[in-house]
């Protein structure tokens, strides 16, 4: 079978497993042009098959992996995979992403994406092996943590050929964040769809395919991909070592310096003890591979290789292994307090062994310090341990309680924050700091303006990875920043000006880049096709700009007609659709803000000291942004006129039918 | 006259030698038509490449029955003539690299034939991790260059670090 757009598989796996039914579906040809894939297609399919009254952890939910028509594709940062379902945590949207080889394997078995149904009575777990896919008993899997798994299944099917997405034990007992990691280290954790996966009995995916991928136009795709390989390759941030150096861990420098590293649960963003927690830090103690990039891995077909691989040799936490990343780091580090960085890396790697959400974990971990220095919190709840910020012991104990839903404040802790900190009461909701149900990422929005608009309207909660916009943090030039989203403060992290068409822009961007199947980290080129890279290019001297034009990129590999605006309007149609999604799951206005932390307390120290997230201010950029979404400023819900000008008819009639329009 | 060189060390496993290796060849990507492969070893954090090493007393040449694989004096190149093979399938387990894979399609095998001495994947690596070198000696004089940088730096922080460098 040969689908008619280029770089997609061209067909989706439905599996049911309460009937045990494996059908393999032509993809839409109409879809894949609507929403591309990934991000955008798995919002499509939730959108037709969720309901409000859907119980995330119950039978009816439905889980996608999927990918987009550029994953397993040669060309810069093509390895992403994106997995999506109604999130246990929040009740709304959730979807989370990740940099893996599984989404390519999956594209060379013949699948664009995986659609899981229903509930399987016992513990099982799929096998793809090109054609054929079969569900297995995963009754000696049950139970075992997400590296035995991976490792298991690897040795029972293809050995190194096999990739392996894994829930853990955690996910397993109901905690509301559980991960799905792939390939031993590459998590998607946000919004708890590991949880969702093991609430149907299925315990992981093992696959392994030996197929081919086509392009529409190979000779345009060749060059397009050689030119974006080499603009990543050419980019000032990877030439000074940023990611190819140290990896994302290589933010805890920055974000110190720059006033943005959350510290002991958000109460400052500037750590003392940053510097023993960095990625220079890891590199030198904990790096396996030599030179000259130390522990560097890479994703399918990435020049990036920001991943970190290292290994403790020797100490209490000897064996620990794996690769780490930045929000990891931070969550139980700097928001714990602990400047151990031998603490901090076997926390992570025990989170993603139990298999949950690295930041969610942290956070409730951080919740639990400041409400025990409050004196909200006692010993006595803690069982005697003593939960204040900086004590590492306990911090690794708690990642272990809350991973095995064991103790009273495990199984709080094992809820997330919003909830654990109603239940404690006392005002202890006060200190937590989570927007529609999910836990702040390390970017302290009290520092960074963009970031904190982007928290407040993403669409799966407070996290960055909706907008990304790190165009504040990358001192650009001002007129840059002038002239394509009218203010020059849109270059600097702690103003205003031009914020919200600046969000905006980058949450089309990120929405198409998660759809087609690649990674944020190719800043330069982010910014392509639009005149932004000329400019930054002139600006500092250098006559070529080089980077990858996502339309281009997505056009020669599909065969679609795509061009700039084009591009950007299909952005904007996916960003309505989870909106639209939302808005059944009862999503209104009052749910896009900040926690009142960020609104009243002004930071104490470093260089956005005396800094808050004012709420007039907060409320005067969300009427601008709804009104460049189209959406009503009183309740949030869009309008019908808007919805069908983005190509949105049948969602349209859908919200229209159940009374979920904005009034005219 | 040339020859790759795979070095494991240096590899980040993001497998572009794979996907334009097949596309320059097959014009699609896929990792399994790749004449050359990466191993990913996720557990252990390394990353393999391996393939056809153009051996100087090559055990494909020797086990062929038709004598159709041969040594190219030109480019170092040890290349099959698809003309003369007759698809057996003998040298792939002669190969201590599995670095041939049968093609059912051309009903033959396939294997790197160095890109006529330009081979695509080297270029796509940026790390040099897969090099293409006309000398080994000059190759043999960098790495040593390289190796005793490292140990002259270990030496003279005073660490015991170099074993574990040596052994990883």
């Amino acid at each position: 079978m040969v689908f008619s757009l280029g770089g997609y598989a061209g067909q989706l796996l439905h599996i049911d497993l309460t009937r045990e039914k494996i059908r393999k579906v032509e993809l839409s040809e109409a879809d894949c042009k609507r929403f591309i894939g990934g991000r955008g297609m798995d919002a499509k399919i939730l959108f037709d098959s969720v309901s409000p009254g859907t119980n995330p952890l119950g039978p009816g939910n439905v889980v996608c992996i999927s990918t987009g028509p550029i994953t397993g594709l040669l060309g810069p940062t093509a390895g992403r995979v994106n997995v999506a379902s109604k999130s246990p945590l929040t009740g709304i949207y959730g979807n989370s992403n990740a940099g893996t080889n599984f989404g390519p394997e999956i594209k060379y078995a013949g699948y664009d994406g995986i659609v899981i149904r229903g509930r399987a009575k016992k513990p099982v777990y799929i096998s793809i092996d090109d054609d054929n896919v079969e569900i297995r008993s995963a009754k000696h899997l049950w139970g075992e943590g997400v590296f035995e798994t991976t490792y298991r299944l690897q040795e029972e099917n293809n050995g190194y050929d096999t990739r392996v997405a894994a829930v853990g034990p955690a996910a397993e007992k109901g905690i509301l964040f559980g991960s799905v990691i792939f390939d031993f280290w590459d998590a998607a954790g946000r919004t708890g769809i590991g949880s969702v996966i093991a609430s149907k009995n299925l315990k992981a995916i093992a696959a392994t395919g030996t197929g081919e991928l086509r392009v529409a136009d190979p000779d345009r795709y060749w060059e397009v991909a050689k030119e974006g390989w080499q603009g990543v390759l050419d980019e000032p941030g990877f030439k000074t070592g940023e990611h190819s150096s140290l990896g994302t861990n290589v933010c805890v420098g920055w974000a110190n310096a720059q006033g943005w590293l959350a510290t002991r649960n958000y109460q400052e963003s500037v750590f003392e003890g940053a510097d023993l927690i960095s990625g220079e830090e890891f590199r030198d103690k904990f790096s396996t591979k030599a030179t000259p990039i130390p522990g560097g891995r890479a994703c399918m077909s990435c020049p990036n290789r920001c991943k970190r691989f290292g290994r403790i040799e020797k100490g209490k936490y000897a064996g620990t292994k794996g690769n780490i990343e930045f929000e990891g780091v931070g969550a139980f580090g700097s928001k714990c307090g602990v400047s151990d960085m031998e603490a901090v890396f076997h926390a992570y790697m025990l989170a993603n062994d139990y298999g949950m959400d690295c930041i969610s974990c942290g956070n409730s971990i951080a919740l639990f310090m400041e409400l025990t220095e409050l004196g909200i919190l006692t010993k006595k709840d803690a069982g005697g341990l003593d939960l204040r910020f900086g004590n590492a012991d306990a911090m690794v104990e708690m990642v272990h309680q809350i991973g095995t839903l064991k103790t009273k404040l495990g199984k709080l802790g094992a809820t997330g924050t919003k909830r654990a900190a109603r239940k404690i009461g006392k005002g202890a909701s006060k200190y937590e700091t989570t927007i529609k149900g999910m836990e702040t990422i390390v970017c302290d929005p009290r520092a960074s303006k963009g970031f904190g608009f982007g928290y407040a309207v993403g669409s799966r909660g407070s996290d960055h990875l909706r907008a990304h916009p790190v165009f504040e943090m990358l001192r650009i030039p001002k007129e840059v920043g002038e002239e394509i989203f009218g203010s020059g403060e849109s270059t600097t992290q702690e103003t205003y000006g031009g914020k919200v068409n600046m969000v905006v822009w980058h949450e089309n961007v990120g929405a198409i880049t998660d759809s087609m199947g690649t990674c944020r980290f190719m800043h330069a080129s982010y910014y392509a096709g639009y005149p932004i890279p000329e400019m930054l290019a002139k600006s500092k001297g250098r006559k070529d700009a080089h980077s990858i034009k996502y339309h281009d990129w997505i056009s020669a590999a599909t065969g679609m007609d795509l061009d700039y605006y084009g591009m950007l309007e299909i952005g904007d149609r996916i960003i309505n659709l989870e909106r639209a999604l939302n808005v059944r799951f009862g999503i209104r206005r009052k749910d896009d803000t900040l926690p009142r932390r960020f609104i009243e307390e002004p930071l104490p120290s470093g260089p956005a000291k005396g800094q808050t997230f004012p709420e007039e201010r907060l409320n005067k950029m969300i009427d601008r942004y709804y009104k460049i979404r189209g959406w009503d400023l009183k309740t949030g819900l869009p309008h019908k006129r808007k919805l069908i000008n983005a190509g949105l008819e049948d969602v349209a009639k859908d919200l229209g039918e159940r009374k979920l329009l904005a009034k005219k | 006259m040339g020859k790759l060189v795979f070095d494991a060390e240096l590899c980040t496993g993001c497998r572009a030698c794979e996907l334009a290796c097949s596309f320059k060849k097959e014009g699609v990507f896929s990792p399994t038509k790749s004449r050359v492969r990466v191993v990913k070893m996720d557990e252990e954090g390394l990353d393999v490449p391996v393939g056809c090493e153009h051996c100087d007393d090559a055990p494909c040449i020797a086990v062929c029955p038709v004598n159709a694989i041969k040594e190219d004096f030109e480019t170092g190149a040890v290349l099959i003539d698809h003309d003369v093979c007759i698809g057996c399938r003998l040298c792939i387990p002669a190969c201590p690299f599995v670095a041939i894979a049968h093609d059912p399609v051309a009903k033959g095998v396939r294997k790197c034939d160095l890109c006529d001495g330009d081979p695509e994947c080297v270029k796509w690596c940026f790390t040099g991790a897969i090099r293409y070198v006309e000398s080994l000696e000059e190759y043999r004089r960098e790495k040593r260059k390289a190796i005793a940088e490292k140990v002259a730096e270990t030496v003279s922080e005073g660490g015991t670090g170099v074993s574990q460098w040596y052994s990883a």
